[in-house]
């Protein structure tokens, strides 16, 4: 069907691509290294440079290539298996299990993660305090921590936090990608109201029940993480549900779908991110007088968030999480990334340099650390 | 209290969408102001509650000679909550929902007066998912005032959707705030759903 | 206009970069002054709440904390009460406890560490069944409910 169209290659020549990947190299050096390298362990420093030049490549090759999408994914389902993997270690290695205990709760040591935040609003409004068993500061993922990550992020990124920061969006990202067509192609796009319904309803249950219920009831991501130790019928039923829902939206649905259904349709902060998008200065545009409306980005879209109606009114909805996938897709080059304010079809290349170096520097900071575990512990298992 | 209350708001939602459209424009039509549309919505919201309070005493009373068998109170709750879950998920999910309320027949009746008290009554004995399960919880509760509680929390959470309805035409994306309802509605059903089966589940492990 | 949004845009995004580039440099002071705020604080249902009474036995201590029965705008008619036993506490743990400190005892507590089977003996009607019972890293602690 679009054999007949011109395969375009946007990217750069090498040294220019190698020019622009320069800060990238030199900041994330910085950072990874915390600006003073110790190179005395050995195999920290072979984790150090696998986790440093792996992501400088990915970078370079979206420069070189013109490509987002394909550079991202890597990048980010390495971070989702390697966070999974460092929580799961972590958690095996202190009390020989993937479930917490009952201690923990009593002494509030269960990790926070950003999935909570919709929850705890209305109970801290009203009750001065958190409703979640972990630590306000230091410590493995403390409230204020993950608090800050995402604000600032979702402020920056806007849902470009589900693509670009999000350490379980990588799972359902990685099974989309299983099959080269989908089985699965008629999915009303009505479902992706479903988060709001998931944030309204868990955001109640909580401030009601002062439990944070999404956590405790609905996570998929409990199966591939920590979940409460089954001890009785309830958290067997819970375990259930954590099981059953992994399956189904993070597995089976995105592998026969292509789209990312948990994301789409169940995760309640992505509802969140969907209103920052509102706020943040980065945007997908489509450049109408390039566009043959083939409606190839429609297609691609693995977050319902273009519709024919979005194609012809030049933007990519709310919905939108920036991932690159319908960029990286069209063939006229009239869709880009570009900068609320800034006209489509104009500042093109700026747009998405700027935009690249954001996302990117986002999300390789926030990922090395688990990588660079991940890796160690693999080099120590081998080694 | 609070998964009463839940349901109701959950299903409030849905019962705006359908039989607040019913309501909406009554309100609307003529030349009704503030302190007439304030009359009639509060006539409307009475004899809601006044037909729940009456539902509670009888679900009560009903669960009082239907379980007291051992047997039936283990398990006939558990099934009904799977059974009416199950009816609200689909009501939720399913593609041929029926959109009308049953509230459409008031259209019928030639009394501006006992418009608001029609639609009230036949509101609230609409017999949707979600008043049956909240008719099965009444039911099984220990004691009236328990099952009064139940229904007066499934009340309040149905009834705040109702408070703004004057000001209805104003919202821009009714359809969108509709569809996030009736997907919390089936979400509602889905805790009714898990609540179930763990009493059918307890029942027979407890046995 | 259009050149005032295009400024606007640019200046927003350039904004965005210094913020994600100031982010994890600053992530420990920005979490520190995040913590400091009045409502970064662990609600009481899961710390357990705050000691009411403590009492220093040979080798261990034992602590009873406020009752906790906090709802979301107002106090819930059930809740827990939580006791903690922390340092080298006996085997088997045997007491009645007084948990409001009204002179009457509320109930009887009868814990072997070592199964770790808990008997709780309610000897008031606020007092409900056991919550939690369970070895920590301080000791152990016990989560009894209890209503108003």
């Amino acid at each position: 069907m679009y054999k007949d169209q011109t395969i375009s290659t946007p990217g750069k020549p090498l040294g220019k691509a190698l020019l622009y990947t320069l800060p990238m190299f030199l900041i994330t050096f910085m950072f990874l290294t915390g600006g003073r390298p110790d190179f005395t362990d050995t195999t920290q420093t072979v984790a150090l440079l696998t986790t440093f030049m792996g992501m400088n490549l990915l970078y370079f090759l979206m420069h070189f290539t013109g490509k987002t999408d394909r550079y991202r994914a890597v990048i980010f389902i390495i971070f989702a298996l390697s966070l999974s993997f460092t929580l799961i270690k972590n958690m095996v290695e202190i009390r020989n299990s993937m479930s917490f205990s009952q201690a923990d709760i009593v002494e509030c040591k269960i990790p926070f993660c950003h999935l909570v935040i919709p929850m705890m609003i209305i109970p801290a409004a009203f009750t001065k305090s958190i409703i979640f068993p972990g630590t306000i500061i230091g410590g493995f993922a403390d409230i204020s921590s993950m608090v800050v990550l995402w604000l600032i992020a979702t402020l920056v990124l806007g849902r470009g936090f589900c693509s670009w920061g999000c350490f379980y969006g990588g799972w359902d990202d990685g099974f989309s990608r299983f099959r080269k067509r989908p089985a699965l192609r008629k999915i009303s796009d009505s479902w992706k109201w479903m988060p709001f319904a998931v944030l309204l309803m868990v955001a109640l249950t909580a401030a009601l029940t002062l439990i944070p219920t999404y956590c405790d009831w609905m996570c998929p991501f409990k199966a591939v993480t920590e979940f409460e130790q089954v001890t009785n019928l309830e958290s067997g039923v819970k375990a259930g549900v954590f099981i059953s829902l992994f399956g189904g939206l993070v597995v089976a649905l995105p592998v026969m779908s292509r789209k990312r259904t948990q994301c789409s349709f169940l995760c309640p902060l992505g509802a969140v991110n969907t209103v920052s998008n509102k706020v943040t200065p980065f945007t997908i545009k489509i450049d109408k007088t390039a566009c043959n409306e083939c409606y190839k980005c429609v297609e691609v879209c693995p977050l319902f968030a273009l519709t024919p109606d979005d194609v012809k009114r030049g933007k990519a909805s709310v919905f939108c999480s920036k991932c690159g996938k319908c960029v990286d897709a069209c063939t006229k080059k009239a869709i880009h990334f570009g900068i609320k304010g800034v006209p489509a079809g104009t500042m093109k290349g700026f747009s998405r340099n700027l935009f690249l170096f954001v996302s990117f520097l986002f999300i390789a900071v926030f990922s090395s650390g688990s990588i660079m575990f991940t890796v160690r512990s693999l080099l120590n298992l081998i080694f | 209290m609070a998964d009463s209350f839940i349901l109701g708001l959950s299903s409030g939602t849905a019962c705006l969408v359908t039989c607040g459209m019913i309501m909406f424009p009554y309100l609307m039509a003529g030349t009704a102001g503030t302190r007439r549309i304030a009359i009639d919505l509060s006539a409307f919201l009475l004899t809601r509650l006044l037909v729940y309070l009456m539902l509670a005493t009888v679900a009560w009373y009903f669960g009082q000679a239907i379980f007291s068998s051992a047997i039936v109170h283990t398990y006939l709750p558990g099934i009904l909550f799977v059974v009416f879950a199950a009816l609200l998920i689909w009501y939720g999910i399913g593609k041929n929902r029926k959109k009308a309320c049953p509230a459409k027949i008031v259209r019928t009746v030639d009394n501006n007066r006992l418009v608001p008290v029609f639609l009230g009554i036949v509101n609230s004995i609409g017999f949707c998912p979600a008043l049956l399960i909240i008719i099965t919880k009444g039911a099984t509760e220990g004691t009236l005032v328990q099952s009064y509680l139940a229904f007066l929390a499934f009340f309040a959470g149905s009834s705040l959707w109702f408070l703004p309805l004057p000001f209805a035409g104003k919202i821009r994306k009714r359809e969108v705030i509709g569809t996030i309802g009736i997907f919390a509605t089936a979400i509602a059903g889905t805790i009714f759903m898990i609540k179930g089966i763990t009493l059918i589940v307890g029942g027979i492990i407890n046995v | 206009m259009k050149r005032i949004g295009k400024i606007a845009g640019i200046t927003w995004a350039f904004a965005g970069l210094i913020l994600i580039i100031i982010l994890f440099p600053g992530l420990n002071g920005f979490s520190r002054a995040l913590a400091k705020m009045p409502f970064m604080k662990i609600n009481p249902n899961y710390t357990g709440g705050e000691i009411a009474f403590s009492d220093s036995l040979p080798g261990y201590k034992f602590e009873i904390r406020k009752p906790v029965f906090d709802g979301l705008w107002k106090e819930r008619t059930h809740g827990f009460v939580q006791l903690d036993w922390r340092g080298d506490f006996p085997e088997k743990i045997s007491d009645t406890i007084d948990f409001d400190r009204d002179g009457c005892n509320d109930f009887r507590v009868t814990i072997d560490t070592k199964t770790p089977e808990t008997d709780i003996e309610p000897l008031h009607n606020k007092v409900g069944s056991l919550n939690v019972s369970t070895s920590t890293s301080y000791g152990w602690t016990l989560r009894v409910n209890i209503s108003k």
